[in-house]
């Protein structure tokens, strides 16, 4: 690989171990993808939280402030934990801490999301941002044409210390054509909340071997931006796509030729109400009815997604423990709409983690014996997560029979008629 | 037999094979406690990864898989050595911060020659896979 002078410097050591060591994974990753070189970053993404404390101190040794912006994915707040009784929230607060205590130092934002560009913070089109978040990557590349390549939450930090990232991927104009289309055009979305966007998301991912960009064809022009979102964000779960071009919708993609770069797809699926019925039942994994937790803000929650939260509960206490997971700004803005405060009376909490990930209620690792065996969310990213990592019974619905089961602690939800 | 692929984690490891036509994520699929495939409804549900050479087609998934392979390496959890079709950049990161052996590409079409039990040796560095059948 092509190395500029100031990189030679940074991986000879000069600058660091931590930019040393981080340079060295860079070019070992450029190298095995016949990157020719390394480009400068517009800004980069990190998960401090996320990243183990051996690997984050590899990373960080003798690094000092950075002249490029770097923002964070959702973080853990194990304080908080302990005051909600938390059994085994103390045992992450030193690491927690002692992560956070060199964040600050380097400069770095607590943004602390998967949704930056609610905060303000997101790319133009063309800009470079290595980050961690499979999440914010597809709907950076998609929902804004910026260049962001699939890329590991380790080596996300690498690229951030450094302020490059291999020339690769998706940063190549030749690889953002879309060579899956999937035609849509059968199914009848009038109705369609964000959760069933998420299931034809998630449907989609599982369909694509490896990351080829995708083109979504036969949805109305501008699709809202909740809706949008909805769509793109589950595919790199199931699968992993990480650009998605919705025709009429999204930056790059103002026609289906524009979406395709001119050329024909190699491969076009056709999504019916079967696809979506049998995708719909796959994300409920569960056996009776009672439901412990309740999930939403997977990706982290809107303001619009709250208030609509809100109306559901105005009044209402709820059975389970519930969590929006979102950030501070949003919340704080939740707030002085009164519908923070709405959520909270019922028995809801607000945090700035991943609800489906970093979700204090169903990890074992904070929650020890008073675990949340069960959960409902409006996420197939989320139920996918709480399975999978949690190991909990979950139940995929919309955000009414999310609300309906924490109020009631019962699961009274039906697959769609599609 | 040796079938000549192209390198992604540099090392040498090896062991027995689990094969799975199939895409993997470390994290979801696989619990780094106990090495076991963990996702619900999994066709490998329940087994083992743990020091074995896992042959499958590609990576998926979240970027926290390097995260969870990480995890799964300092427990001892993690495979041996990996041989898939085509790696993308979340499994390729994640066996290149972790250091588990690599290879993808292989010449011939890998699940024509290797099952689920055979011996297999990787050799991340030069890209060579090498069957010893049981």
């Amino acid at each position: 690989m092509l190395l500029s002078k100031e990189e030679r410097r940074m991986i000879g050591g000069e600058l660091g171990p931590g930019i040393q060591r981080a340079m060295k994974l860079l070019v070992e990753l450029g190298e095995s993808f016949d990157a020719e070189r390394l480009v400068p970053v517009s800004y980069a993404h990190i998960a401090y939280d996320f990243c183990p404390e051996e690997f984050w101190n590899l990373m960080t040794e003798g690094v000092h402030p950075t002249r490029h912006r770097v923002t964070t994915h959702p973080s853990y707040s194990p304080e908080i934990w302990a005051e909600w009784g938390l059994p085994l929230a103390d045992r992450w607060i030193g690491e927690h801490e002692r992560k956070l205590k060199k964040f600050k130092e380097l400069g770095w934002l607590r943004t602390e999301t998967c949704a930056e560009y609610l905060l303000g913070i997101f790319p133009r089109k063309g800009d470079v941002v290595p980050m961690g978040g499979s999440c914010m990557q597809v709907a950076n590349n998609s929902l804004f044409g910026a260049k962001v390549d699939r890329m590991g939450i380790l080596i996300s930090l690498a690229a951030a210390v450094c302020g490059r990232t291999p020339l690769m991927g998706l940063l190549l104009p030749e690889n953002r054509d879309a060579s899956y289309l999937f035609d849509v055009s059968e199914l009848d979305m009038a109705d369609w909340t964000t959760s069933h966007y998420h299931c034809l998301g998630y449907y989609i991912g599982d369909q694509v071997p490896g990351f080829k960009p995708v083109a979504v064809n036969g949805i109305r022009p501008n699709l809202p931006f909740d809706l949008a979102r909805a769509l793109v964000i589950s595919m790199p779960t199931s699968g992993a796509v990480t650009l998605a071009h919705i025709v009429g919708t999204t930056p790059e993609a103002p026609t289906l030729e524009s979406a395709l770069g001119n050329k024909k797809p190699d491969h076009v699926i056709k999504v019916g109400k079967t696809e979506m019925k049998k995708t719909w039942e796959r994300l409920n994994v569960w056996d009776n009815d009672i439901v412990e937790h309740v999930a939403f803000g997977c990706p982290h929650a809107t303001i619009d997604e709250i208030g609509r939260i809100a109306v559901l509960l105005d009044g209402k206490k709820i059975m389970t423990s519930m969590l929006i997971g979102a950030s501070a700004s949003v919340e704080a803005l939740a707030r002085r709409q009164g519908w923070a405060d709405i959520i909270e009376k019922a028995g809801g909490h607000f945090l700035p983690t991943c609800p489906s990930i970093g979700n204090p209620f169903t990890r074992a690792d904070i929650s020890g014996d008073r675990r949340a065996k069960s959960a409902a969310t409006n996420s197939a990213r989320s139920a996918h997560y709480l399975a999978s990592v949690s190991g909990a019974k979950v139940f995929f619905g919309t955000e009414e029979d999310c609300v309906n089961a924490a109020v009631k602690g019962k699961w009274g939800g039906r697959i769609p008629k599609w | 037999m040796v079938i000549k692929a192209h390198p992604v984690s540099k090392g040498k490891a090896e062991g027995e094979a689990v094969v799975y036509e199939g895409p993997f994520a470390f994290l979801g699929d696989l619990n780094p406690v106990t090495g076991k495939i963990s996702l619900p409804r999994h066709k490998l549900e329940g087994m083992s990864l743990a020091g074995k050479v896992f042959v499958f087609t590609t990576g998926k998934g979240s970027s926290g898989c390097d995260m969870a392979a990480w995890a799964a390496k300092k427990n001892g959890n993690a495979p041996a050595a990996i041989i898939c079709l085509q790696s993308e950049p979340v499994l390729s990161g994640a066996v290149i911060t972790t250091g588990i052996p690599t290879v993808d590409n292989p010449e011939k079409n890998i699940f024509d020659f290797i099952q689920t039990g055979d011996y297999v040796k990787v050799d991340g560095t030069a890209g060579l896979i090498e069957i010893v059948k049981k």
